[in-house]
């Protein structure tokens, strides 16, 4: 049997504040129900806005539309639209739609409605209708009397049609588009008629709920509500998706269709009504929610057993026109709350005419300051809220004045530590790193003010005195590694505006200085504590280039990964952490001077990443890990990702803090940086390419308030040295319902949270269980999700989930076999392993979706037509199932994680292509074969093609690698093995993966 | 019976710097939960006394096994069983990088080893009185009461 899964990846959303879609079944006839999925088509009705005394509007079968799309009513064979008048259920039973049944479901405020289904076989029922639950705009004042006690979530409870009938009569003024006029009247009105969407036409349908809201839980949950007059048809409607596995568990039926499966090929789907229904939230970019519901009590959130928190990256890249607005709130300095320190947002309410405003968090009256106040209008809005952006927009950065700073604030500075011995000289490491430093002096931010600095080692520490009076740079040896001291240690760090000279002088020549160095010692750890020495007075950036294991002074380290004795027993997360604590405590030290710490490490043998990257994690840094590092193969990805370090825009000595309503508490948080107290986070350099995920836990056993309201504040110094802070503000709604938590809950962000679950687990304990903690928390929520649903409907040897979470089965078989957690030893090296884990804790959700399921997509055909462009880059990228049935050998294929790129030959595949693309080397053997652009067009048009990729992400630089289908063990190693969805080695494959969670599933079920 | 005295007069301010230490310890972890200190500077606190606390109470069980006072010896043998255990792991200091992580297990363990020596303390200072009164009323019969 089918489930087709649909999605709607070109229909908008709905418009803000509307009601929720209509859903409807359609008549039958007009969907052939042997079609493999039914048509879904849009409709949007007539953009005049709905009045409760219009007429009634039966909409036809589809999903409503808001404004902007054409009907697509032509499409739909044999359809026309009702009558005007025509009530909805005026549809009558099914003639001939025989066992096909399908919905389009539409849970309030999700907006998005989860894709019909086809249940063929299990459910003949008669064709039923679902009204609408309506959605009532949240509204930030107190709800009025009817709505406080049934529905504490404002909107979200589902609510029969006789709530929608109990709102104010009449067409109430409405604010298409932005209502932040609601916001800030005196008495908020509870809900506004959207100007747009269905709610009156769904008041004249006959009062009938189905789904959740039948469910005898949540009806003592709502007393409020009477039970619906018509429950028929109730438990035919079903709110979630399935998949129907075979009924014996373990035995795989023919008929159980695997390509069904849902998977993420559109990438990271955003819910994206959320951020509608809520237009002055921040960009989900910025801060995304675990869930967009909060559970109302203790009991409820227990229940909820999937992750409840948030994923922050607060300096994410915005793209071009929709930058993050700057604020000076000059002699009234920053308005914030007295209490609770919320800065000025635009969820705070105006009272008294003006002069008070009620902080949203906390609920405390504050004065405004003289040069802040505004008059309210009639509505109660301030009459300067169009120039006021920090009261409009969820994110601001507001200058900060100087009681923001305990000195003044730091320049940019990037300190350079690089390893000179004899691997690092004979591999071009050091070549390629100089060039580059060289080459981003220009871009460096923050210019004139930037400084900068190096020192080299090998067995040695070489100083560099680069003063601006001087033409040469001098270098001083300091051989005593006990005793550590920094000659000169003001010129040692200079301002390269300054000294320009004399830096680029010193790169042109630091690579010819060692070429002949045949030292092999590492005395990295007091050559990091010399650097500390010397930035510990500001601060700043420090670059670790690292050849080798440390073998000398103070934090030499063993060679202790190569005993496979330690696998699988107990003591083997030893291996993961570091070794020494003088990593540990380094690191605290420079986070306590701002120093943040990123490591390029290059070796081909064990360097310890587990003890280096720990000097990049508590520092707020990033691990950069190139095994083998050859400066012919590697260069080009050393030179995009050293320039990217180096030129983004970077936030210098920085807290982060986010503070949340009352009765909830940011518990504990996952991420590359440094508690400095229970809820700050210290980040002394960071920039848009880390997120932070952080889980929050309710205090009080009930949450009185309808919403709760996040503030993400970023205190930190510009490069251009300006304080400022960046606040992203937003808000969701509590409920009262666990089916609407599993609504909103947000895929991306969840994985996210997991997955530096499961890193941070194996840093404490084996792989095995990390995993199996992951596998065993799917199944729990899963198991609620269907213990929710079983009552109502017949299950049977479905595996249910919902909607928003179809993908999480998936993904969590992907953080199984990424490369932190896969396998056993032998699956990656135990460097590997680290690195990836410290890059994983930092990156944001769309980049970490892509890492855990990369896209793959086929090139040849459309390389082979002639007049195809890259103008489109969709139509190319359509991504295929990470499978190895999805590679035909008669193919090309682009393999492409964000950090590297594979591109796999068929061994059929025409061998023009091959000739094209590879010049002469194509009959080669594919490692040795570097692609190089060729002179046709081909060639021209697949380098295009690669080029785009890596600029549509610029924060790593994928790295191409060639195979040939057949080549051993290459192609295992790169690609097959990520194939994520088949069986290899040890591991589970998809088909197996799910009937395995549903078999857990139904355990106690 | 002047080294009696001695013992108990020695242990009384053993347990008093015992119960000072974790005191004052427990202190630190709190002050770091309200935010009135940072990691660093609680982590530089703590850590600078917890080795010499190690020793004396180390110090101290090996003082009642050599004098023979097994019932005291038991009573602090299993504290320093558990701190050779942590020592031997390494995971005897605070550190620093995740201290918040571990914070409420801290503050656990320190409660309970406060109340430990709390009732150590109390259990010395009775022998200790008991001594007293019996090397300065020279009365034989008065120790074999208790």
């Amino acid at each position: 049997m089918n489930t087709e899964n649909r999605n709607f990846p070109a229909r908008p959303p709905p418009p803000p504040f509307s009601s929720s879609p209509f859903a409807s079944a359609p008549p039958p006839g007009v969907v052939p129900p042997q079609s493999g999925g039914p048509e879904a088509v849009g409709f949007r009705p007539p953009a005049r806005p709905f009045t409760p005394s219009g007429p009634p509007m039966a909409p036809p079968a589809g999903v409503m539309r808001p404004a902007g799309q054409p009907p697509l009513v032509s499409q739909l064979p044999g359809s026309r639209p009702p009558p005007p008048s025509f009530p909805s259920t005026a549809y009558g039973p099914p003639g001939g739609g025989g066992g096909s049944f399908q919905r389009f479901p539409t849970p309030p405020p999700s907006g998005v409605p989860p894709p019909p289904q086809t249940l063929a076989g299990h459910l003949s029922p008669p064709m039923s209708f679902r009204p609408q639950q309506p959605m009532a705009s949240v509204t930030m004042g107190p709800p009025p009397p009817s709505m406080t006690s049934g529905i504490p979530g404002g909107f979200a409870s589902p609510s029969g049609p006789g709530f929608q009938q109990s709102m104010p009569g009449g067409p109430q003024p409405s604010y298409p588009g932005y209502p932040s006029n609601q916001v800030l009247q005196g008495p908020p009105k509870p809900f506004q008629t959207p100007s747009q969407g269905p709610p009156s036409a769904v008041s004249s349908y006959p009062p009938q709920t189905g789904g959740f809201a039948q469910h005898p839980g949540q009806q003592n949950m709502h007393p409020s509500y009477a039970p619906p007059p018509t429950s028929n048809v109730q438990g035919l409607v079903e709110d979630f998706n399935s998949l129907s596995l075979s009924n014996i568990p373990g035995s795989l039926e023919p008929g159980l269709d695997h390509t069904s499966f849902p998977r993420p090929l559109d990438g990271d789907v955003e819910p994206s009504s959320f951020a509608e229904a809520y237009p002055m939230n921040c960009h989900s970019r910025y801060l995304r929610l675990t869930t967009n519901a909060i559970p109302n009590s203790q009991s409820l959130a227990s229940r909820w057993h999937l992750p409840l928190g948030a994923v922050v990256c607060p300096l994410a890249e915005a793209p071009e026109g929709e930058e993050v607005p700057l604020i000076d709130f000059g002699s009234s300095g920053i308005i914030r709350c007295r209490r609770c320190r919320t800065y000025v947002n635009p969820y705070v309410t105006f009272t008294d005419s003006g002069r008070k405003w009620r902080c949203n968090i906390c609920s405390m009256l504050n004065d405004v300051p003289g040069e802040y106040f505004s008059h309210l209008d009639a509505t109660g809005r301030r009459m300067d809220l169009d120039q006021r952006l920090e009261l409009t927009k969820g994110s601001v950065e507001i200058i900060a004045p100087t009681e923001y700073m305990v000195r003044p604030p730091m320049p940019p500075i990037y300190f350079f530590l690089i390893d000179v011995s004899f691997s690092a000289t004979k591999s071009g490491m050091l070549e390629v790193a100089t060039q580059t430093i060289k080459s981003c002096l220009d871009n460096l931010p923050g210019y004139p003010r930037t400084q900068i600095g190096f020192i080299t080692y090998d067995s040695t520490l070489h100083f560099y005195n680069m003063k601006s009076s001087l033409s040469q740079p001098q270098m001083m040896v300091v051989s005593d590694l006990d005793d550590i001291f920094v000659p000169l240690p003001d010129d040692l760090l200079v301002n390269l505006s300054e000294s320009r000279n004399v830096v680029e002088a010193f790169l042109d020549s630091l690579p010819l200085m060692f070429q002949n160095n045949v030292n092999v010692e590492s005395a990295f750890g007091p050559a990091l504590k010399a650097a500390y020495m010397v930035m510990n007075q500001l601060g700043g950036k420090l670059l670790i280039f690292q050849n080798s294991l440390p073998s000398l002074g103070v934090g030499r380290l063993k060679l202790r990964g190569d005993d496979p004795r330690v696998y699988g027993t107990d003591k083997e997360y030893t291996l993961r952490v570091a070794e020494d604590t003088f990593y540990k405590q380094m690191a605290a030290d420079c986070t306590k001077f701002q120093i943040g710490i990123n490591v390029y490490a290059f070796s081909d043998k064990y360097t310890d990443i587990a003890s280096l990257g720990t000097l990049a994690k508590y520092t707020g840094g990033q691990v950069y890990y190139y095994p083998g590092f050859q400066s012919s193969i590697h260069g080009d990805k050393l030179r995009h990702e050293l320039a990217r370090d180096l030129t983004r825009e970077t936030a210098w000595e920085s807290v982060m803090r986010i503070r949340c309503g009352k009765g909830i508490r940011f518990s504990s948080y996952h991420g590359n940086f440094m508690l400095r107290s229970t809820d700050l986070l210290a980040l002394p350099a960071v920039d848009c390419d880390k997120a932070y995920a952080m889980q929050l836990t309710l205090e009080e056993t009930l949450l009185t308030t309808q919403t709760v309201y996040f503030q993400v504040a970023l205190l930190y110094t510009a490069s251009c040295g300006e304080r400022r802070i960046r606040v992203h503000t937003a808000v969701a709604p509590v409920v009262t319902d666990l089916g609407e938590m599993y609504r909103q809950a947000d895929t991306g962000s969840i994985v996210s949270v997991y997955s530096r679950l499961a890193i941070e687990k194996t840093l404490s304990s084996k792989l095995d269980d990390a995993r199996n903690v992951i596998q065993q928390k799917i199944v729990k929520a899963l198991r609620e999700y269907r213990n929710l649903n079983a009552v109502q409907h017949r299950l049977g040897s479905r595996l249910i989930y919902p909607e928003s979470l179809k993908f999480l089965p998936l993904y969590g078989l992907a953080i199984g076999k990424s490369t932190p957690l896969q396998g056993g030893p032998a699956d990656a090296s135990l460097d590997e392993r680290c690195a990836a884990g410290f890059t994983m804790m930092a990156l944001p959700v769309k980049k970490l979706l892509k890492l855990l399921y990369p896209s793959l997509f086929r090139v040849d055909e459309w390389l082979l037509k002639p007049l195809a462009d890259l103008d489109d880059l969709k139509d190319v990228v359509r991504r295929l199932p990470l499978a190895a049935e999805s590679l035909d050998s008669r193919g090309l294929y682009i393999y492409d994680d964000g950090f590297r790129l594979v591109l796999w030959f068929g061994r059929m595949l025409s061998p023009d292509i091959a000739k094209n693309l590879l010049g002469a080397d194509f009959a080669a053997e594919l490692s040795r074969v570097t692609l190089q652009e060729q002179e046709n067009g081909m060639s021209k048009k697949l380098m295009r093609l690669i080029k785009k990729v890596r600029e549509n992400d610029p924060s790593y630089h994928p790295m191409c690698f060639l195979v040939r289908q057949g080549e051993q063990p290459r192609e295992g190693f790169l690609l097959l093995r990520h194939l994520i969805e088949d069986q290899m080695g040890g591991s589970t494959s998809y088909v197996d993966w799910v009937l395995q969670l549903h078999r857990q599933i139904q355990q106690n079920a | 019976m002047a080294w009696d005295l001695f013992l108990w007069i020695l242990s009384f301010f053993v347990s008093l710097a015992l119960v000072a230490s974790v005191f004052y310890q427990v202190i630190c972890l709190t002050d770091l939960e309200a935010d009135y200190l940072n990691p660093f500077e609680t982590s530089t606190r703590i850590n600078r006394l917890i080795l010499p606390e190690f020793i004396l109470q180390g110090s101290l069980c090996v003082l009642f096994l050599i004098t023979w006072h097994w019932v005291f010896f038991l009573v602090a043998l299993p504290v320093t069983c558990y701190h050779a255990m942590l020592y031997k792991e390494r995971r005897h200091l605070i550190d620093v990088t995740e201290v918040f992580r571990g914070i409420s297990f801290e503050k656990k363990l320190r409660f309970t080893k406060l109340g430990f020596y709390i009732f150590l303390f109390i259990m010395v200072v009775f022998r200790l009185t008991l001594s007293a009164v019996y090397s300065f009323t020279e009365d034989d019969d008065l120790l074999h009461l208790f």
